[in-house]
């Protein structure tokens, strides 16, 4: 019965998110238009073209009609589950988007799981000591992660652990001069993945290490903590299975509305790192003012967003037995 | 008139000789994998199609031109292993190799050339429009040989092909483009070409690898086995991966300017500086003429005099480059000169604002600009700080606007909405290609790059009309230095300085730059030490 009203309960969510995902697109729409600068001038180049050729493009792309035409063409190729073509690569949007994703995916699921696991593990071991010489130090360090920019840190990380240390790659994704083939290619992707990972992750490692130690010490003090010491419980469980249980909620919330922040922050990591992921891709259409590709983009990350919205509130059923889904 | 790759090659094997009495320099050794540095990734393979400098990086090295250009801009035996003009200058004969094949095993022949020319360059080009309309017929007369009747003299029609950012000429299979639209033909993202090296994968976003050529026409080449082409934005994460040796080539426009004295002074690299001849780019301010104070030419002129382009050169550049001097850079150096060149006099140039009616106010000022630059290259913001400097002593209040690249492009060439502009021309490779349309009066249109000023000069007008068909080298230069004066006199535009032309290579691999567009070549003649 509990499966299929989740089964419901998700229907039912997608389906709101589509009056949701229509709002983005036109106001992606809208925006992108009202920015300054023209795509023709960026395909030209750096030199003149005729005007005859510039109306070609121009007729070509469907950028020589009103502003309301290109609009209902793009809607109608939305409603096709059509991104449209690249005015940049003369390809498939959905197919570019498609060749970015997974590399976009390995890094921010790598950096979600790694900073949320140790920044729940810190917060509760800090919380456990408040004020001790551990919690200090880790509280100060969460604040230096915190309001480091990741430009910024890119750099130093690049600087210590790549050019002076030699431990790790600078960028990309790949060993291009001895191409490694089987596990050798996977030990090497991971290789190239640490430095990139370590830079995204700590923003949010600090996030939620600050966020767990706070909701930590508020629960300890409560009195069904005290309860359960009272009653015999360890130490472990009481800390655990009660303690982190309760306080942990708020956490996944936060988690949740991380992956869209992480998405937009791809965007500095990938470039700092010549990761060859959607935030770069997208950077690169914002220069060229690629529309069909920035606008599937968009839709493409808010759809990420909405979904890890999903799976969020979908996680609280199993860890929070108050939630009822209706 | 006849020049012949034949006579090319008898002069190199001269010189061989001649070298031979030397100590014998490297054998090049085959083997080895050069890994190139590309800024941004490129749209397309095929080079047909579109003028983004980074899709011409690979393409040179997959594709043949039928001509290449030497550091003198005379032309060297490419597809094409030698050729005649007719003496009137309007019929080009070229003779192809016999030998060249395609990567798919089929020959390149002349129906090749003649398709290229009359389907895919002239339709789908973006300055076929240039030149183009000139040509009477392009066609094959036999499977070697190639005839292009041009209408009327055009002195640069060499230096035209020979430039494939200029012409987009790159001879395409025609077997693999016939029938289909070549501007989304599937193989422009996996090209099948006749040069050194063969494509083998694009992972996007990441990297384009090319792999040895073992049937290239040319013998022995290339030497090394792969070409990789690796996308990397940052500019500072590039610098890095260079030093750490996984990057080996730096191209001249990329390498960040306040590192290169340390890049020079490490054994482990080579800074060429050399192979930005055909580009000669330099960074002017462009003045516009429709603004009430800079519309008259002795507010143009006193900027020229007041503005310290050795401190720019300085400070903005690090030391690198040069002051220009002229319009026309000088790695062109058979037309460029500086005999019209403003040397710096601050008095002078408060004499000519006094003698203009712009006195200077009770607190000293006499009126404001503005000053914008297109974010991206910072030296060109660090200059437009110093010109703000440069004026206020002059009693000129400066604000300095800076703004993404496009939205520049709109500002200053869309909208004229700007008085002063910090931004890039390229001079060469022929000046007609790309000094003319800046300041012919027929460019005055809202369009990128061209001029935005709203420049106009009969006399200027007149010389960029007749120069082209002037086929005597020497006259020709000189009516280009006649153009030099005029603009100089003028000011349209000040030449601020001349883009420093620096390569970053690995000092592990040699012949990687051999001619004046040594950023877009091929590395056909590169090799490893060993």
């Amino acid at each position: 019965m509990r499966g299929l009203d989740i089964s419901l309960y998700v229907v039912r969510r997608l389906a709101q998110a589509v009056p949701l995902i229509f709002v983005v697109i036109l106001l992606n729409f809208f925006l992108i238009h009202a920015a300054p600068g023209d795509p023709i001038d960026f395909l030209v180049g750096s030199m003149d073209a005729s005007p005859e050729y510039i109306e070609d493009l121009r007729r070509e792309f469907g950028l020589d009609q009103p502003l309301g035409t290109q609009l209902w063409a793009y809607l109608t190729r939305m409603a096709h589950f059509d991104l449209g073509y690249s005015l940049r690569y003369r390809q498939s949007v959905l197919d570019l988007i498609l060749s970015r994703m997974p590399a976009t995916l390995l890094l921010m699921v790598t950096a979600l799981v790694a900073s949320s696991a140790v920044g729940i593990l810190l917060g509760v071991i800090a919380a456990q000591r408040p004020y001790s010489a551990t919690d200090q130090t880790s509280t100060f360090l969460a604040l230096a992660g915190y309001s480091m920019p990741v430009f910024w840190l890119g750099q130093l990380v690049l600087i210590v652990f790549s050019l002076h240390l030699g431990w790790f790659p600078t960028q990309g994704m790949y060993s291009l001069r001895a191409p490694a083939e089987g596990w050798g290619r996977i030990v090497d992707v991971l290789h190239h993945l640490a430095l990139p990972a370590f830079t995204y992750s700590l923003y949010h490692l600090a996030l939620i290490f600050r966020l767990t130690r706070i909701k930590m010490q508020e629960t300890l003090s409560l009195d069904f903590i005290v309860t359960a010491r009272a009653k015999g419980a360890s130490e472990g469980r009481v800390v655990y299975g009660h303690a982190l249980r309760n306080a942990i909620l708020p956490v996944v919330t936060v988690i949740g509305m991380n992956f869209g922040f992480m998405l937009a922050g791809s965007v500095l990591t990938e470039t700092v790192f010549a990761w060859p992921g959607m935030g770069r891709l997208l950077y690169e259409a914002i220069q060229a003012r690629d529309y069909p590709v920035l606008m599937g983009l968009f839709t493409v990350l808010s759809l990420m967003v909405i979904a890890a919205n999903v799976v969020t509130d979908l996680i609280y059923a199993v860890i929070d037995p108050r939630v009822v889904y209706r | 008139m006849r020049i012949s790759g034949f006579i090319a090659k008898a002069a190199l094997a001269l010189s061989l000789v001649a070298g031979g009495l030397a100590p014998a320099a490297a054998q090049p050794k085959p083997g080895g994998t050069l890994i190139i540095a590309l800024e941004s990734e490129p749209g397309t393979l095929a080079p047909h199609t579109t003028t983004d400098t980074v899709a011409y990086i690979p393409a040179t090295n997959i594709f043949n031109g039928l001509i290449g250009l030497d550091f003198n801009f005379q032309p060297t035996p490419d597809l094409a292993e030698s050729w005649s003009v007719s003496p009137d200058g309007l019929t080009y004969t070229f003779n192809l190799v016999k030998t060249a094949k395609w990567h798919d095993g089929k020959p390149v022949t002349a129906e090749d050339v003649e398709y290229t020319f009359n389907e895919a360059v002239a339709k789908s080009h973006p300055r076929a429009a240039s030149w183009w309309p000139n040509v009477a017929s392009a066609k094959a007369l036999d499977a070697h040989t190639f005839e292009v009747k041009l209408k009327s003299a055009y002195a640069p029609f060499f230096t035209l092909l020979a430039s494939p950012l200029s012409s987009g000429v790159l001879i395409l299979p025609k077997h693999i483009y016939q029938g289909t639209d070549p501007k989304t033909n599937p193989a422009n993202q996996k090209p099948i070409g006749s040069g050194p090296f063969k494509f083998q994968s694009w992972q996007r976003g990441s990297h384009i690898e090319l792999v040895r050529n073992p049937d290239y026409f040319k013998a022995k080449k290339p030497y090394l086995d792969r070409v990789v082409f690796q996308v990397v934005p940052d500019s500072s994460a590039r610098v890095l991966a260079f030093e750490r040796g996984e990057l080996d080539f730096l191209h001249w426009y990329i390498v960040p300017y306040d590192q290169v004295a340390k890049l020079r002074s490490d054994k482990r690299f080579v800074v060429v500086d050399k192979g930005g001849e055909a580009p000669a780019t330099n960074g002017f301010m462009l003045m516009n003429m429709r603004n009430e104070y800079l519309k008259d030419v002795r507010v143009r002129q006193a900027l020229a005099y007041a503005i310290d382009r050795d401190d720019i050169r300085k400070k903005a550049l690090f030391g690198e480059g040069k002051v220009a001097k002229s319009p026309i850079n000088s790695g062109l150096g058979w037309v460029f000169t500086d005999q019209y060149n403003y040397p710096r006099d601050v008095a002078k140039a408060n004499a000519l604002l006094d003698e203009a009616g712009f006195k200077r106010g009770p607190d000293g000022k006499r009126f404001s600009l503005r000053i914008a630059w297109g974010a991206g290259r910072d030296y060109e913001g660090r200059a437009a700080e110093i010109i703000k400097d440069n004026l206020k002593a002059l009693g000129i209040d400066v604000t300095v606007q800076v703004m993404d690249r496009l939205a520049f492009v709109d500002k200053v060439f869309r909208n004229w909405d700007f008085d002063l502009a910090n931004q890039l021309f390229t001079t060469g490779p022929d000046p007609t290609f790309s000094v003319t349309p800046r300041f012919h009066t027929s460019q005055i249109k809202k369009a990128p790059y061209v001029n935005a000023m709203g420049y106009s000069s009969p006399a200027a007008d007149a010389l960029f009309d007749t120069e082209y068909k002037e086929l005597d080298r020497e006259k020709r230069a000189q009516m280009w230095k006649d153009i030099q004066r005029i603009l100089m006199t003028d000011m349209p535009a000040l030449p601020l300085f001349e883009v420093p032309t620096v390569n970053a290579v690995s000092a592990r691999f040699k012949d990687v730059i051999t001619g004046p567009q040594g950023y877009i070549q091929s590395r056909e003649d590169a090799y490893e030490v060993k």
